[in-house]
């Protein structure tokens, strides 16, 4: 619905509200969560969803060995357009997730979860803007 | 059960390496979860177990056992029925009343660090994302003044069936933050 991105920073963008609402895991893998905007993670045994506009980048590599790797890039204070440098004060004491990298057995699926990440990313920050645009 | 036991025939064991399904039995003298099929097989006394933790998690409950070596083990599959009953079973048993915790799900990145023996939490407004143990942390760095790196061991002999295992993770840490008592040169 609209009403769950009336907010006006996307600092404030939530992925779930409920813990049913996660999918069911089906494997430890990286999952795309389009409706939810969220990108899940695999840590520990945990899936671990993260909404889609705390990633700065996601990029894949590939070594000889048919290893993939997997980086994501998170937002931190300090890097352009990060959501927090405007009311930095309010999370002075935060600690920051910036990075975690991934390797994958799949490097077809390294690839396409790369892609996914990527375009929900510009779309979600191409309405977010639109909508700070109209704001104004 | 004759001796007052739990069997559970639905629980995976979680780690690192991926899921292996099993099944699990609380008696009154500990814990015992087989692998399906044989095989790998977790038995924990009671007297070695620290703690236990609850968490909901999609559809289902996981269990967290702490040891008093540190070690701590992840078990998922438990319906809501089963956490009130073990619990009081836990209670009742091994004198330990389990914790609980939330999972984080707003998706945030931002949060605090907590450091329990050698479990490192990153919790996001007081609900947990994800736990490390720093066992399985084979380096840790800093980078920069604000950046703490923590790379794993690449662990390819539990028979791993996760397809995207983690390599690194970093965290920064802002100049504004004072509360950071600051671990950088451990473990």
């Amino acid at each position: 619905g609209d009403g769950r991105f009336s907010a006006r920073s996307s600092s404030e963008l939530v992925a779930y509200k409920n813990v049913n609402e996660l999918p069911v895991r089906r494997e430890l893998m990286i999952q795309i969560d389009q409706k939810n905007e969220a990108v899940l993670l695999p840590i520990n045994g945990s899936m671990v969803p993260f909404h889609v506009a705390t990633i700065r980048t996601a990029s894949s590599q590939q070594d000889t060995n048919r290893n993939a790797y997997i980086r994501i890039i998170f937002n931190v204070p300090g890097t352009p357009f990060n959501p927090h440098d405007s009311n930095t004060l309010k999370y002075q004491n935060c600690i920051y997730l910036k990075e975690v990298s991934m390797r994958s057995k799949d490097p077809r699926h390294s690839n396409e979860v790369v892609q996914l990440i990527k375009t929900l990313r510009r779309q979600v920050m191409a309405r977010e803007s639109e909508k700070a645009e109209r704001a104004t | 059960m004759t001796d007052g036991g739990h069997l559970f025939n639905n629980v995976s064991l979680e780690g690192r390496g991926g899921t292996n399904p099993g099944q699990i039995k609380f008696s009154s003298i500990g814990l015992l979860w087989k692998k399906s099929g044989g095989g790998k097989a977790v038995e924990v006394d009671k007297t070695d177990i620290s703690g236990f933790t609850w968490m909901k998690i999609p559809r289902t409950n996981q269990l967290s056992v702490r040891t008093k070596d540190g070690l701590y083990y992840k078990f998922t599959g438990f319906r809501d029925q089963d956490v009130s009953s073990l619990t009081t079973f836990f209670q009742n048993s091994f004198g330990l009343t389990p914790e609980e915790k939330q999972l984080s799900i707003s998706g945030r990145n931002w949060g605090e660090v907590d450091l329990n023996g050698n479990m490192l939490s990153f919790m996001v407004g007081g609900r947990q994302a994800f736990e490390i143990s720093l066992a399985d942390v084979s380096q840790t760095q800093l980078q920069g003044k604000n950046d703490v790196i923590l790379e794993f061991h690449v662990d390819d002999t539990t028979g791993a069936n996760e397809k995207d295992s983690l390599m690194e993770i970093s965290f920064h840490i802002p100049n504004s933050n004072t509360q950071f008592v600051g671990d950088e040169n451990r473990p």
